[in-house]
């Protein structure tokens, strides 16, 4: 526990210190709010929870290639891979919350008459799959460029397709537009709990594959036999 | 160099050429109140630290240094390819505990390659390693958090092992200082400079005490001093029984360790 608890401690300390990733990360929903305040409440909303996921999937994307170099270190020194993906996890979530309840506030007190439960429902959904696909973008190509490209593709498609397209379910964020439909436009509960099933679901996926990603990096390799001294 | 340098560089070069530990405290002592009492450059009274501590050997002898034990690190057969071009070809390493072994060879021959295979990096495509007890690695460029401070370095490769973090810090900071870094300063990893970074890495693949110690050109950066402060260490934990292993190309190294590995294809294979 102990190691889970540093590694995300380590992971928090990084990134609180990048202060101009992090105004940028708070000025990103904030720019997709503005834009859309003026025309209807519910684009707003949609346009916030996008521009939150992008934010954290973001962080994640960075912080997951910062450690490439040095993980392999530490997992020599004596962690085991899940406590270097779980433990950076951990720490994406605890900042992922952090950019989101200032967003979740403004949200109440900016927009009358939303479910304001689905909003942090939404919000909740938003910063579980962003922290874990983050990371496996992050983990799957080596340089950030190309993993800011794609998950710049990822929440432009997102934002195009129509969410009652069945392709649109295959996108990762189609939970949080979901239940936003149902906080903003009062639809019934099938859609929070769609929505909810979508987030779960994803969730759970992208971190079985984040597991696996790392577990094959960082696996221990057949040439090495350790022998303990006698 | 002032007085106090020429003397630290003194008693480190002593200690290498393995001079008794109380022999060696006497000669520098000594060396110590005739500059004191006489004045005068060291470089003009008695020459250069290494050409007089080798003076000093010929004259006192030195102290037979601890036999080797068990093997810690058995290499062999290692063979990597990448594509069509044969980096490696059957290389072999046997190094055992209190031995520093050297691998050398020209630019691209493999050197890193053949660390990266025995500290279980790469995978080669044939060939195994065996390693008895635990495996520190220093990286030859890499291998720290930008955004994190030395002592937050110390903490994390401190709970790998389960230590706490008061006891991580001082253990980083008591390694760093044995070259010659004070570590207490709260600089970002990223605002060091290239040598003291590398002396963060160093530290760090220390702190885990391990066993068998695998080192890529550790001394990137360093100044003179930092240099002898290395090998000093090197030699301190040979002498506590620790394997290591170092890349290095600096040639001049070769009569302080006790086997060299040369990977440059004309002539590969280990020898003694």
């Amino acid at each position: 526990m102990n190691r889970l608890v540093t590694v995300a401690e380590m992971t928090l300390r990084e990134l609180a210190r990048r202060r101009g990733v992090i105004l940028l990360l708070l000025l990103m929903p904030l720019t997709f709010w503005l834009i859309r305040r003026d025309s209807y409440v519910g684009q707003s909303v949609r346009a916030l929870l996008l521009g939150i996921s992008w934010a954290v999937s973001t962080a994640a994307l960075f912080a997951t290639s910062a450690a490439r170099e040095l993980e392999p270190r530490l997992r020599l020194a004596g962690y085991r891979p899940h406590h270097l993906y779980i433990g950076r996890m951990l720490g994406l979530w605890a900042l992922g919350l952090a950019i989101a309840v200032p967003f979740f506030l403004l949200t109440v007190v900016d927009a009358n008459n939303l479910r304001y439960g689905g909003i942090a429902v939404a919000m909740l959904c938003c910063v579980a799959v962003a922290a874990p696909f983050g990371m496996l973008i992050g983990a799957l190509l080596p340089r950030e460029l190309e993993g800011t490209l794609l998950l710049l593709t990822v929440v432009a498609m997102q934002m195009l397709l129509d969410p009652a397209d069945a392709g649109a379910k295959l996108t990762p964020f189609w939970s949080s537009r979901e239940i936003a439909t149902w906080a903003v436009d009062h639809t019934d509960d099938g859609y929070l709990t769609r929505g909810f099933l979508h987030g779960m679901v994803v969730t759970v996926l992208l971190i079985v594959t984040v597991a696996g990603v790392f577990a094959v990096r960082l696996r221990r390799r057949r040439h090495l036999h350790h022998v303990p001294i006698a | 160099m002032n007085t106090d340098d020429w003397l630290r560089a003194f008693a480190a070069e002593l200690y290498q050429r393995r001079v008794g530990r109380d022999a060696a405290r006497h000669v520098v002592a000594e060396a110590a109140t005739h500059l004191r009492e006489g004045g005068g450059d060291p470089w003009l009274v008695f020459g250069s630290p290494q050409a007089y501590a080798a003076a000093i050997v010929e004259s006192i002898g030195t102290a037979p240094g601890p036999r080797p034990g068990p093997v810690r690190l058995h290499a062999r057969g290692i063979t990597k390819r990448y594509g069509r071009q044969v980096v490696l070809r059957d290389a072999s390493l046997t190094v055992r505990a209190g031995q520093i072994a050297a691998v050398v060879g020209a630019n691209g021959c493999g050197k890193s390659t053949f660390l990266r295979i025995c500290a279980g990096l790469v995978s080669p495509d044939a060939g195994e390693v065996t390693v008895s007890g635990r495996l520190g690695y220093c990286p030859q460029q890499g291998g720290t958090a930008d955004f994190l401070l030395p002592d937050e370095h110390f903490v994390l490769v401190g709970a790998a092992q389960g230590v706490p973090r008061g006891p991580a810090r001082r253990a980083g900071r008591a390694a760093a200082r044995d070259l010659g870094w004070d570590a207490e300063s709260a600089v970002l990893a990223r605002h060091l400079s290239g040598g003291t970074r590398q002396k963060l890495n160093l530290t760090m693949s220390t702190l885990t005490q391990p066993d068998v110690l695998l080192l890529d050109e550790p001394y990137q950066g360093f100044d003179q001093g930092s240099y002898v402060n290395l090998w000093d260490q090197l030699t301190r934990l040979r002498d506590e029984g620790r394997a290591i292993v170092v890349v290095t190309h600096l040639l001049n190294q070769l009569d302080r360790v006790d086997l060299v590995l040369d990977l440059t294809p004309a002539h590969q294979g280990g020898r003694s």
